[in-house]
């Protein structure tokens, strides 16, 4: 890979954060509130009915919109769901019977409702759960390709729709979309390598055989992300993993040899998994502790339906880029408060 | 012409023993059937033809489960009435394995022209210890990990104690896990050591508690059933034995589940999914991984790790299981080849679907 560097992450949440207990009272959830909150989940958040996953997505963009967003050569725009990479109406296509209402694409408006006009767009929508990743490694391979362009937006949004249960192979889910800023430029992060497993044989994978490939395939996952880095487990500083059950990264990390004290998803019990954001809402936390040094090397992981498994090393470099936290902005209708953090 | 009675004749290898004996030798023999199921009998329909078979009621939790039985005339008596989950409850395996095997015992001793109490007890009932067993009796200060390992220790131990008291003839068959009928590798009763396969193979499990180097010593039902009707035989010395492979012929862990990979690997629609080998964990891991999943409710993986999750600590306490007593007293024992054995094994387990299609 080229080199590259990564920074300016933020991300945003659902307006409504629902309690595990309530959301089991609404049948939202195949297991029992009782048995999430033992894995570890408590709060998750859901989107109100008129938020979609472009407000999400929106929101998102628009905390980093003065700067990091200036002369941006590209959009990598994730989604898990397909159905969150159309903006079309559907009444309007079942009126009309015209496709184009089924490709209204979310990138294209938010170049032009951020005024992005250098950028051009580039959907991202079979890589579940493991899209935000995949996005900032699609970005660096852009960047090695097209030798002119600086800095590319990754962004994830999705929201479930109405009447989905808000529970995935025994994890509560939350609404919530997330971006970074990938560039050539000196920034917070140096990628140091990005990796991806796809398994198309496990795509009809139940909830059961999602859970049972899991450990051997994330074991796969970092054995062959460290060999890509050149790098040994002991190598690694921090794991900022999915969230997911608390007990998972206990039996992984005796497994991969990452000590579980270098494991931090500080964000589970309050948002649970945020679809393709976990990763950076972890991030932001570890920086936001102020834990995290210059030359420590960060290993993200996520694991998705498809099956796909992606991974990202980053070196934190100390710079001057180095994320400071803040707080952004409400969808741009919403009246309720969204739990978003940025950090640029 | 002596007179067997076969305790459990109705289980698995109750039935197995009982059509040995028929075959081998020309004494009549007695099986008692538990009381409480009465569709039990129907699977001793085969052996009922031969006129010198009489089935018995028998539940050895009764009182006097042998009231019926005719002392007088029993030459050998074969117990194999037990209950063999590994994840049994502690007061079945008290009052079936110990206080069950007592009342044999206790009958035994009641049995004038008796040759032979043969006892079926298992590997395991060397509990938590490691290195090398001996076929001589153990004591507990290694532990049990589960309440099934204890139990057969501890009928051990009573039924020692009579013997001693008593002068019974008894002799302790401390037995191999079985994992196939024969070398053919068809499946007669599904254990955990099938269970663990079939999680491994429908992608429910990833993750093989246990050390790779640890042996396992597998048998065939005919293998045993052949050594139990040899050990029967009043001309043998009684004593205890271990009727097992050899030290050399059982295989590591890490290997065998290799194989079974390797086998399953052959069958297109697995090969298709693309599961890895699971990853060794250590015991806690395990653990961890059994406790975590206890919010998944009736899912098959929750219910198939309850039947994986109580031996999981033997996968870690390597024996080797000495065997010199029974070759020297067994000297046509035939060799296991475990590797082969696993391999017919695994074959018909993908071929069945697990047993649920014919072959």
């Amino acid at each position: 890979m080229t080199d590259v560097y990564v920074d300016n992450f933020v991300y945003a949440l659902g307006e409504r954060k629902l309690h595990v207990t309530e959301s089991e009272a609404q049948g939202l959830l195949l297991s029992s509130a009782a048995d999430l909150m033992a894995a570890g989940f408590e709060w998750h958040h859901r989107c109100e009915p008129d938020t979609t996953a472009y407000d999400l997505a929106v929101t998102t963009a628009n905390q980093l919109v003065r700067g990091p967003l200036d002369g941006v050569d590209a959009i990598v725009y994730a989604t898990c769901l397909p159905h969150n990479a159309n903006v079309g109406s559907a009444e309007e296509w079942r009126r009309t019977r015209d496709v184009k209402h089924l490709m209204d694409f979310p990138a294209s408006r938010l170049q032009a409702d951020l005024g992005l006009d250098g950028s051009v767009v580039i959907g991202l929508n079979q890589q579940a759960c493991t899209a935000m990743l995949g996005s900032v490694r699609v970005a660096g391979a852009l960047l090695g390709a097209e030798p002119d362009w600086q800095r590319v937006l990754c962004l994830t949004a999705d929201r479930f729709p109405d009447g989905a249960r808000y529970e995935q192979s025994y994890n509560l889910i939350s609404d919530g979309a997330a971006a970074c800023v990938v560039s050539r430029q000196p920034a917070a992060f140096r990628v140091l390598t990005a990796h991806q497993i796809t398994n198309g044989g496990l795509s009809d994978a139940s909830d059961d055989e999602t859970v049972g490939s899991y450990f051997s395939y994330v074991a796969r996952l970092v054995r062959e992300t460290l060999d890509r880095a050149h790098l040994a487990p002991g190598d690694v500083d921090w794991v900022v993993p999915q969230n997911t059950h608390r007990k998972t990264w206990d039996i992984l990390s005796r497994i991969v040899g990452i000590g579980a004290e270098r494991v931090w998803m500080p964000s589970l019990p309050d948002a649970g998994h945020v679809i393709s954001a976990d990763n950076v809402v972890n991030l932001a936390s570890l920086v936001e502790s102020g834990r995290l040094r210059r030359g420590q090397r960060v290993l993200l992981l996520m694991a998705g339906f498809g099956l796909n498994w992606q991974s990202l090393i980053l070196e934190a470099t100390g710079d001057a880029a180095m994320p400071a936290s803040g707080r952004g902005s409400q969808p741009d209708h919403g009246a309720r408060e969204l739990a978003e953090r940025s950090v640029t | 012409m002596g007179h067997i009675l076969i305790t459990g004749a109705d289980g698995y290898l109750g039935r197995q023993v009982a059509a040995r004996l028929l075959r081998d030798t020309d004494d009549r023999l007695t099986l008692t059937v538990r009381t409480a199921d009465p569709g039990r009998r129907a699977a001793l329909a085969d052996l009922l033809d031969d006129r010198r078979v009489d089935v018995v009621p028998a539940d050895v939790r009764d009182a006097d489960p042998f009231a019926a039985v005719d002392a007088a005339g029993v030459t050998t008596i074969v117990h194999a009435a037990a209950v063999t989950a590994f994840n049994v409850d502690a007061p079945t395996a008290l009052a079936v394995n110990v206080e069950g095997t007592a009342k044999v015992a206790a009958f035994a001793r009641r049995c004038p022209r008796l040759t032979r109490l043969l006892a079926l007890s298992t590997l395991f009932a060397a509990g938590r210890r490691t290195g090398t067993v001996t076929e001589t009796r153990h004591d507990d200060t290694a532990g049990f990990v589960n309440h099934y390992e204890w139990s057969k220790w501890a009928a051990e131990r009573r039924l020692l104690t009579e013997a001693d008291a008593a002068g019974l003839p008894l002799t302790v068959a401390r037995l191999a896990t079985i994992v196939a009928e024969d070398g053919t590798g068809t499946v007669g009763q599904y254990n955990a050591f099938h269970n663990t396969l079939k999680l491994f193979c429908y992608g429910l499990l990833s993750l093989m508690p246990g050390d790779p180097k640890t042996p396992l010593y597998l048998a065939t039902a005919e293998f045993t059933a052949r050594g139990l009707a040899h050990l029967a035989r009043p001309d043998v010395p009684s004593g205890i034995y271990h009727l097992a492979p050899a030290p050399e012929e059982a295989a590591p862990l890490g290997e065998l589940v290799d194989l079974a990979f390797d086998v399953f690997e052959r069958d297109p629609g697995f090969r298709r999914r693309r599961l890895l080998r699971p990853a060794f964990c250590d015991i806690d891991g395990f653990r961890d991984l059994v406790e975590g999943t206890r919010g998944f409710g009736a899912s098959p993986m929750r219910q198939a790790l309850d039947s994986v999750s109580p031996f999981a600590e033997q996968m870690f306490l390597a024996k080797d299981f000495d065997s010199t007593r029974l070759r020297t007293a067994w000297p046509a024992a035939p060799a296991t080849d475990t590797r082969r054995l696993v391999e017919a094994t695994c074959t018909h387990l993908v071929t069945t679907r697990f047993g649920r299609r014919a072959p």
